[in-house]
């Protein structure tokens, strides 16, 4: 097991080093004067350029200077905002919160709706409510989930006035300290009666809007593993031996078909990061995909090449941690080559 | 023997076994959706090309006089302009069918480029393995490593905002699972025993590669490729959405989206048509995708 610890932890570093790589040639690589889209000015005095040149080490050699930058990154310095002059780290980890409590709501949706969707369709196989499961899952499959957002506010916050159209919560009516970020912990914490239900009405159309792709491939993923476990000899036997059809599906192939759908929804995380930036911007939903939208728009490229590195270390540590758990469940992963 | 029985049909007759092309056919024809997917995809790209003739207005001429018209089956419509016109007037009919060019273009470039790419790596890293395969495998992990939209915005940070640089962005972003599979599957025919014959009788790599392990690679990265373009087109609708990808006026479905996604209360036809286009596409796209992969590689299930 150590072995296998020693080994997976070693393949992320040349990783880690080509990923500090890609972000450091990011800021030398955006078009215009490095200095001047470092600062966010234009038209500085030849002088001064020289002297925040020499001051941000400009003047240094590459190697040095990625140097430097690698440095920064292991003493946790991943660059400062031109535009709010804080530290790219602050600004991220203050909206992460929000990122994760979508995420995490998406992805419980996808799972408590897809898994049971999936061994419904894989027992009914070829029947009416397989083929509409699987015509759904493959809409999903293939929504734009930008105009997706769109369709459902229109529907539920314009026509039905059910749902609020953006933010997280009704600033004015709740406003309280977010001790944890996460506003469905907040708003109970906070005592205040209707915040809860008000923080939660805000999440239920982000939350399916991101949930409808890992829904959709979770769905598809169960049945298909689902229909593969039914054919085993062991699922033969326990209906041969009279369990119900219902305890056969639920308790004996359900575990075996799951694993294959677990490892599906550990690669999800870089799916819904990804749709997050769409999601958030749609909902104007304040998560670390919104701002890093808007630090494009506004040319603050620190704050984008911290933050892409940033979500990119996360991505990586968690997969490591879905590899890891994978060897600690299934001792066959850690003697693979 | 009598004339009766030469008219029968001897048992034991060798039946012509189906070509490959027949075998495939009647193979892929069995999935009904497949087939309706397949038309689909017909009908649309046959829109995209013969765009000037099934309408008479130019996707980017304002006609001030028809702003705002909903579609014709909404009251207010008119037969002159079936889908209506966007706020500026431009007749929305045009814009959809001259936008399926684009996402066509771009689906069917990022499809291509990557594909082709991802065989000459793939094989390079099957045939050499050793330091390249690894440098490579590292490089694709961290393309990995980064949501793809995220990456695809890095991208174009750097290279800028245009039709262009969307597919450059896209295929850099798409490269890891073509080249990856090309990898693993000649890896696998790399063992089998006709290679090492071939090897035997001198067949220099380069054509062992291309001419005896690439056939055999082959059925997953078609399929790879055909869905490949449904997620390609999906990706650039994203970047268009964002304001990142193909430029306005272009008639783009995402970046179509983009400019009528405040018009959702006022307009909400305007904002329905180019996302309907988009996953009508996309579906029909997958559809065929998946009876290609049922026809062509059984055993290869995508989730």
């Amino acid at each position: 097991m150590l072995r296998f610890l020693i080994k997976r932890l070693a393949l992320t570093i040349p990783t880690f080093v080509a990923l500090m790589f890609v972000t450091f040639m990011l800021l030398r690589l955006v078009p215009g004067d490095p200095i001047e889209v470092r600062r966010g000015e234009r038209g500085i005095s030849p002088e001064r350029l020289a002297q925040l040149r020499h001051e941000m080490g400009l003047d240094q050699s590459v190697l040095k200077q990625f140097w430097d930058y690698a440095w920064a990154i292991f003493h946790g310095d991943f660059g400062t905002s031109i535009i709010s002059k804080t530290p790219v780290t602050t600004e991220f980890f203050h909206l992460f919160p929000a990122t994760v409590e979508l995420s995490l709501c998406a992805g419980l949706f996808a799972v408590i709706l897809g898994v049971p969707a999936g061994m419904f369709a894989a027992v009914k196989r070829g029947s009416v409510y397989d083929q509409a499961l699987m015509t759904s899952a493959l809409t999903g499959y293939s929504m734009p989930i930008f105009w997706w957002g769109l369709v459902l506010i229109l529907f539920f916050s314009n026509m039905l006035h059910l749902t609020p159209v953006s933010g997280r919560i009704d600033l004015v009516k709740y406003y309280y300290p977010q001790p944890t970020g996460f506003l469905l912990i907040d708003s109970l914490l906070s005592g205040k009666p209707g915040a809860f239900a008000d923080a939660a009405r805000h999440l239920i159309l982000p939350t399916i809007v991101l949930g409808t792709l890992p829904l959709a491939v979770i769905a598809r993923m169960t049945r298909s593993s689902m229909l593969e476990v039914l054919e085993e000899d062991y699922v033969r036997t326990a209906r041969a031996k009279g369990l119900s059809p219902f305890r056969v599906v639920s308790l004996h192939a359900l575990r075996n078909a799951l694993i294959p759908v677990v490892t599906a929804i550990g690669l999800q995380v870089s799916t819904l990061l990804a749709g997050a930036v769409q999601t958030e911007t749609i909902f104007s939903w304040p998560g670390v995909g919104h701002w890093l939208i808007a630090s494009i728009n506004r040319r603050d490229y620190p704050a984008l090449q911290g933050g892409i590195m940033l979500i990119a270390i996360i991505v990586i540590l968690f997969n490591l941690a879905m590899d890891l758990l994978s060897g600690v469940i299934n001792p066959r992963v850690r003697h693979e080559r | 023997m009598s004339a009766e029985s030469a008219n029968m049909p001897v048992i034991g007759k060798p039946v012509a076994p189906p070509g490959p092309f027949a075998a495939f056919w009647s193979a892929f024809a069995e999935n009904k959706g497949a087939v309706i997917g397949m038309v689909v995809v017909l009908l649309i790209v046959f829109a995209g090309v013969f765009a000037p003739l099934l309408t008479p207005y130019d996707p980017l001429i304002q006609y001030r006089d028809a702003v705002k018209l909903p579609p014709v089956w909404v009251e207010g419509g008119m037969w002159s302009h079936p889908l209506g016109t966007d706020p500026l007037g431009r007749d929305m009919w045009a814009r959809i069918i001259y936008g399926s060019r684009l996402s066509i273009f771009i689906g069917l470039s990022v499809m291509i480029v990557s594909t082709f790419i991802g065989i000459i790596i793939g094989l390079i890293c099957a045939y050499r393995g050793g330091i390249f395969d690894v440098i490579v495998l590292r490089i694709l992990d961290l393309i990995m490593a980064i949501p793809d939209l995220v990456l695809a915005i890095m991208i174009i940070a750097v290279i800028g905002p245009n039709l262009t640089n969307t597919i450059v962005a896209i295929t850099i972003v798409f490269l890891p699972r073509y080249v990856r599979l090309v990898r693993s599957s000649a890896q696998v025919e790399l063992t089998k025993d006709y290679v090492t014959a071939a090897r035997v009788t001198g067949v220099r790599p380069l054509r062992l590669m291309l001419t005896s392990v690439l056939p055999n690679c082959l059925a997953p990265v078609i399929v790879q490729a055909a869905l490949g373009v449904s997620d390609a087109l999906l990706e650039a609708a994203g970047l268009g959405f964002l304001g990142l990808g193909a430029q306005p006026p272009a008639p783009e479905w995402g970046s179509m989206l983009a400019d009528t996604k405040d018009l959702i209360t006022s307009n909400p036809w305007v904002m329905a048509m180019p996302g309907i286009a988009i996953l009508i596409t996309v579906l029909a796209i997958n559809l065929m995708g998946d009876g290609l992969r049922d026809a062509l590689d059984p055993r290869l299930r995508r989730s």
